[in-house]
């Protein structure tokens, strides 16, 4: 048995641990934030922190967290005050079908915890060539996460 | 119209009585002809209204609840949608554009309005002609009364007038099922004149953006019955492969997963997730399948449209006037145009979960955009009635068309299993099954001829495209089980609208055949139709043209199509977006143009499209280095007249976001494959545009009052292509026929 630190609370887990820990994270811990895209690390879709740093959940095996934080989603913030960056996706309507974007999220949290006023092309780098891939929007929201980040890292700042 | 029909104990609510159809297989599950189907009003104020069609990420279930709590007098905070259950909605219809669904609840919620002001006069003892309504509270000779309060614990027998039926199947249609509009509401109630909005055009947020961005919203992927099996599929290993043999569960390693298997649909299946992925690995491993090569190869695929026998085209046009204005015309101008197979590609690959049950009931949750139609295809397969199949809707990845005729993903995958296990089956596809064997949007080869007059204005216009099928709707899951799918038919298709009316001598001939290797066990690449379907690859030939002709003529190319139209519509957003882009008139090529050299030159190009009540317009500029041809889209300005604007903020979320799709087509997607299987099946093999090619983006909104309403999302995606392709041509001088433009093709066009 494994035990994780996930949002700030110690689970117990029955996985095995080569199990991915977006598995666990979804049918274990019930927690549906990140989600499954590509299986492969290639767009981002199941992004968490773990320890601060990215993680693409889907190909992390459980065992390789045990004893760290992990963070999703369900986790930047609380129902009385949302993450800034969450208010931020609101206050910008930046989701369309909005299945990316929890990864999405997820990479504009490291990125601003690095750069609290990152540039438009500093925030296009950022979501474009951080390993291990591009975070992937098909329904093609880009634009309105620079503006949601921008807005982000201004509330951020204040 | 409205009685009064005493009192009602439960649910405080209007709106409360709802009974099962008339006849089986004519009519939704709930009764579309009463109010008590689409609205109910609640004690609270609230509003609950229904709706066959689904979001689609483009902000639909914004602009309904617009609409209605425009037409009802209320703030469209207090409405609450259901969308897309079969058993809970009223309509059914598809959810291809937004425009047929909305002109249903609009009409109800202005029958209800009437309703509600009658019965406000009974109550209140005041003329109707002096009530007044505002934020649900109806007002007149010094009195007042909510909604909420006025229908308390009463029934409005208020009947809805409807015609047409639900989506049904339907072998001597394309796309195998009849009906996609579902049940359309009748009759010109009243409504308010546009002037007079108070909601319609104001940036009301998509109401599902909070849950979306906390992690509080169930998504089709996460929907889980007690007893659920996972399965992963084990697809055949090319298109036309049949089944020798089934790999081995090993039961040390995988102790709950089991093989199931009918004709050559095979899964892996276990209650444990990763289990039921591990073992399926290594199953699949051991399945062994028939050879087949029935594809020409993506490398050879023009050259094989080229070689095909069409047959006869449908048409649109007199191709007697034509001919002759040809033959007449001074000068003519020929030009042949190529779009490569590409794909939805949604970044969540098709999931879905059914509980065929013992008694026969069916239920199927999914995040189809056409429920009914799913519905109606379920039903088919297992050969029973539609009264035994709901379809259950949930949000999940955008689906851009894929679903639209009741096409499935992993549905029928999940039916199937789930009548062979007798358990709950939950169907997740991988990504590689994905980009492998969903459906696609087919290649178009088109030839283009136009005459041109002394001064190259175009007097003629004779369009001659050629596509494999666009309507395969069928069950993928069946096919390989060897069950009924549902049917496909070929047919050309016209699907441009044509905006340059000044050019009255034109023939559109649209060629069609089989989907490419459809004499496959799973009928080869299925052809589907994808966001602007048809329309977006006809008018990538025909704006083409006219970028062509007026770099021929030396005429200014958003000038040369001012004086090709009388349409002021298209006239107004032409100028509006060109003067947004500080667009200089002058003709292509720019004097700077070249064509060799590593220094980067630049260029601008335009486009225009007109699509359902609605004119877009994209202006381009790049940078290209013309000896790796590298191309970049460094900005591009995108204007839109789509009549009365409900939703500006929604709007230019769509505009933006569908534009960065229209780019991608251009610059990057294409769909390969070899003789045998198609081989993008990862996202560095099918690549979609990333952020940081994503150009700095400037929308133009024009609103109008006197149009109605127009298609704002759409067709964003289809000003792309033309456009850069034209930029292109600006900045090199040379023409650029063919996308994706990628460097090896730009490079090779640069230096033939």
């Amino acid at each position: 048995m494994l035990t994780l630190s996930v949002n700030g609370a110690e689970h117990t887990v029955s996985a095995t641990p080569e199990t991915p820990l977006l598995y666990v994270l979804r049918n274990e811990l019930k927690l549906t934030g990140p989600r499954f895209g590509c299986g492969i690390a290639q767009c981002g879709a199941c992004a968490v922190l773990v320890d601060g740093k990215e993680v693409r959940a889907c190909v992390a095996p459980v065992s390789t967290v045990a004893g760290k934080r992990v963070t999703t989603i369900e986790g930047l913030g609380s129902d009385a005050k949302l993450h800034p960056v969450q208010q931020a996706w609101i206050d910008e309507q930046v989701p369309q079908c909005g299945y990316c974007q929890s990864g999405m999220m997820i990479a504009a949290v490291v990125l601003l915890a690095r750069n609290p006023d990152p540039s438009v092309a500093e925030i296009k780098d950022a979501f474009t060539n951080t390993p291990p891939s591009p975070h992937l929007c098909r329904c093609g929201t880009y634009s309105a996460i620079i503006d949601a980040v921008q807005r982000a890292a201004k509330a951020m700042r204040a | 119209m409205l009685t009064r029909r005493g009192f009602v104990q439960l649910g405080g609510a209007l709106f409360v009585f709802l009974r099962m159809p008339a006849a089986e297989g004519e009519t939704s599950s709930l009764d579309p002809t009463l109010l008590a189907s689409w609205l109910e009003i609640r004690s609270d104020n609230t509003i609950l209204a229904r709706t066959g069609r689904t979001e689609t990420g483009t902000g639909m279930s914004a602009f309904y609840a617009q609409m209605i709590a425009e037409e009802l007098c209320v703030r469209p905070e207090t409405i609450a949608l259901v969308m897309g259950d079969t058993d809970r909605t009223p309509d059914g219809g598809y959810s291809a554009g937004f425009l047929t669904g909305a002109e249903n609840v609009r009409k109800v919620a202005a029958y209800t309005c009437q309703a509600l002001l009658a019965l406000s006069a009974t109550q209140l003892g005041v003329a109707l002609p002096e009530l007044t309504v505002s934020d649900g509270v109806v007002s007149g000779g010094g009195k007042s009364i909510r909604y909420g309060e006025l229908v308390k614990g009463q029934h409005l027998d208020l009947q809805i007038p409807i015609s047409g039926k639900p989506t049904r199947m339907d072998t001597s249609s394309g796309n195998g099922v009849a009906g996609l509009d579902g049940f359309v509401v009748t009759g010109s109630p009243a409504m308010k004149p546009m002037g007079q909005y108070k909601v319609i055009g104001t940036s009301f947020p998509m109401p599902g953006i909070p849950a979306k961005v906390t992690g509080k919203m169930q998504w089709s992927c996460d929907v889980t019955l007690p007893e659920m099996l996972h399965a992963r599929m084990i697809r055949p290993a090319t298109l036309g492969s049949t089944l020798i043999s089934v790999g081995t569960v090993d039961k040390k390693r995988f102790p709950t997963a089991e093989v199931v298997k009918k004709g050559s649909l095979i899964a892996v299946v276990s209650p444990n997730e990763w289990e039921a992925v591990s073992a399926t690995r290594s199953v699949a491993a051991g399945t062994k399948w028939t050879e087949w090569a029935g594809l020409p190869g993506s490398e050879s695929l023009t050259k094989s449209l080229r070689e095909k026998e069409w047959g006869s085209p449908a048409s649109r046009g007199n191709a007697d006037d034509v001919a002759a204005a040809l033959v007449n015309a001074p000068r003519t101008i020929s030009a042949s145009y190529e779009q490569p197979y590409v794909r939805h590609a949604p970044i969540g690959p098709f999931v879905a979960l059914a509980d065929v049950r013992a008694d026969g009931m069916v239920t199927v949750w999914t995040h189809s955009s056409h429920s009914q139609g799913l519905r109606a295809r379920i039903a088919n397969l297992l050969a029973i009635s539609t009264e035994k199949v709901v379809v259950r809707w949930l949000e999940h990845a955008g689906q851009y068309g894929r679903t639209t005729f009741g096409g499935d993903g992993a549905e029928s995958d999940a039916v199937i299993l789930s009548q062979l296990t007798g358990k709950p089956v939950r169907v997740q596809w991988t990504l590689q099954e994905d980009l492998a064997w969903s459906t696609v949007s087919p290649a178009w080869v088109s030839d283009m001829k136009a005459g041109v007059d002394g001064n190259g204005r175009i007097t003629v216009v004779h369009s001659s495209f050629f596509s494999p099928n666009n309507f395969d709707a069928r069950l993928l899951g069946a096919m390989l089980a060897g069950m009924p799918c549902g049917t496909t038919k070929t047919g050309g298709w016209v699907a441009t609208e044509w905006p340059y009316d000044k050019i009255q001598n034109r023939l559109e001939q649209a060629y069609a055949m089989p989907n490419l290797g459809a004499a496959s066990v799973t009928g080869g690449l299925r052809g589907n139709i994808m966001r602007t379907p048809g329309q977006r690859q006809q008018n990538f030939a025909l704006e083409g043209l006219l970028n062509e002709a007026a770099a021929a003529a030396g005429a200014d190319p958003i000038q040369f199509r001012i004086e090709h139209t009388t349409d002021q519509r298209l006239i107004d957003v032409l100028k509006a977006t060109a003067k947004a882009a500080g667009w200089e008139p002058r003709a292509a090529p720019h004097a700077n143009a070249r064509k060799t050299g590593i220094a980067a030159v630049t260029g601008r190009g335009v486009c225009a499209i007109k699509r359902s009540n609605a004119y877009w317009v994209g202006i381009a500029e790049v940078s290209v280095i013309p000896a790796s041809g590298v191309l970049q889209v460094t900005k591009f300005t995108i204007g839109l007249e789509c009549g009365k604007i409900i939703n500006p903020r929604q709007l230019d979320r769509c505009m933006k976001s569908g534009l960065v799709m229209g780019l991608s087509e251009a610059l990057k997607e294409e769909v390969t494959f070899d003789r045998g299987r198609v081989t993008s099946t990862d996202w560095n093999s099918y690549r979609i545009l990333t952020m940081a090619e994503t150009p700095e983006i400037q929308v133009v909104q024009i609103s109008r009052d006197d149009v109605g309403f127009g298609t704002g999302g759409e067709a964003a995606n289809a000003v792309a292509p033309p456009a850069v392709a034209a930029a292109f041509f600006d900045a090199t001088g040379v023409m650029a026929r063919r996308i994706p433009l990628t460097p090896a093709y730009l490079s090779a066009i640069l230096r033939p």
